[in-house]
């Protein structure tokens, strides 16, 4: 009976002795591996969907392979409703190798804006989720996470009509002239049209204009919407149908009283 | 009285022989985990308590070694080293709280998801007790062979 206790006391040693050499050789891997996250730069697809880019460069200079590289971005909500999310995956990063990738998350406006009208006209905050996970030596699953909140500027804010200014066109139509302005407080510039359907008291149409807009980012507009009605169809107060359109998004139309 | 006096040696000699045995694999697992926790110390940094659990680990287990070792040819060595196999067992489970390692710090949590290392880790200290059990068994056969009837 020694011989088997003695092969079993050699073999499991010799199992031990493998098991922590290689934990602590690959804990201690790890730190010779180098990750450099580039400057995350913001644009627009040819989809005029808005996307933010950031060049992952990753040099592992370890005793092992790196499995499973992913790096996953969401963008969410204060609600914590996700708006957008991505994932960059790298299957395996040899020994000595270096690779250079760019993660990308696209969002599209359109959809951001039309499920909460707040990020239009209101400064904000979106969450972003970060997460980088790995398999280091290919087999123990190592992740790290954090959240962080990124100011998010609104395209309109501070829309606003001004009162409508009737002047004599012809012997049938006034001329109307309503002045608009707001503020692009995003980071992208902004260029489409403004739509005004003019409402009387009782939600019929009067009349329709619109009127190019271009703001850059960070900068103010101020600009009118011209239009011609007839004298008999206006009312002392009513409503605007307003709505704007534009490659990155489209929004409305929503409703200002005015009068 | 010449007897007793060579049995007297006879057992200095192997008390001698046992706490040097014990002192050896002390100082050699002593070794061990010096170059462990040099080879550790930048992670020690980022994970609170890890040098700590790494010290408290080796002091019970050298501890139980060596009184293993001392004790070496009765029975009570078999309780120490199966109690050793135990505590291994045991403090990896509770230290690594289930396989699945967190921290944070900062803004930033850590995730380490050490499962498959402990799974390996019990088997081999399964092993280690049936190893321990073993020789039990065979102490006490083998005890029971020479007893003069």
């Amino acid at each position: 009976m020694r011989i088997p206790i003695r092969m079993i006391g050699l073999a499991t040693t010799f199992f031990w002795i493998f098991l922590i050499a290689f934990a602590v050789t690959a804990v201690y891997s790890l730190k010779d591996v180098q990750f450099d996250f580039g400057e995350p730069q913001t644009g627009t697809t040819a989809d005029n969907r808005l996307f933010f880019s950031m060049p992952i460069s990753i040099f592992n200079r370890g005793f092992y392979d790196i499995g499973y590289f992913n790096v996953t971005s969401q963008i969410m909500r204060e609600d914590g409703a996700i708006v957008a999310s991505g994932t960059t995956f790298v299957p395996v990063i040899r020994k000595g190798e270096e690779i250079t990738t760019t993660h990308m998350v696209t969002v599209s406006i359109g959809d951001l804006l039309q499920s909460n009208q707040n990020f239009l006209f209101n400064n904000t905050e979106l969450r972003i989720c970060e997460s980088v996970g790995m398999k280091v030596a290919e087999m123990i699953p190592v992740q790290a996470s954090t959240n962080f909140s990124v100011p998010w500027g609104a395209p309109l804010y501070g829309f606003a009509l001004g009162a409508p200014e009737y002047s004599t066109y012809n012997a049938t139509h006034l001329r109307v002239v309503v002045p608009v302005s707001f503020e692009n407080h995003s980071f992208f510039d902004l260029a489409g049209t403004i739509q005004l359907r003019m409402l009387d008291s009782i939600s019929a149409f009067v009349g329709y204009g619109q009127t190019p807009v271009e703001a850059r980012q960070s900068s103010s507009f101020n600009g009118h919407v011209e239009f011609y009605v007839e004298p008999s169809e206006l009312t002392r107060s009513g409503s605007f149908e307003v709505s704007f359109l534009s490659p990155i998004f489209n929004y409305g139309p929503w409703v200002i009283p005015y009068g | 009285m010449v007897n007793t006096n060579t049995g007297f040696k006879k057992n200095l000699r192997g008390i001698a022989f046992r706490a040097l045995k014990a002192a050896i694999k002390g100082i050699l697992f002593y070794i061990i985990y010096f170059v462990l926790s040099q080879l550790l110390a930048p992670v020690s940094t980022l994970v609170p308590g890890l040098q700590q659990m790494i010290e408290t680990f080796f002091i019970v287990y050298i501890v139980l070694m060596i009184v293993g070792d001392l004790t070496s040819g009765t029975i009570y060595q078999h309780f120490f080293n199966a109690a050793k196999a135990l505590f291994v067992i045991g403090y990896m489970l509770f230290s690594l709280g289930g396989g699945v390692f967190g921290t944070s710090f900062e803004n930033v949590s850590l995730m380490v998801d050490l499962r498959m290392f402990l799974v390996i880790a019990v088997l081999l200290s399964l092993l280690g007790l049936a190893k321990t059990v073993l020789q039990a068994i065979n102490y006490m056969s083998e005890k029971a062979e020479i007893t003069p009837i």
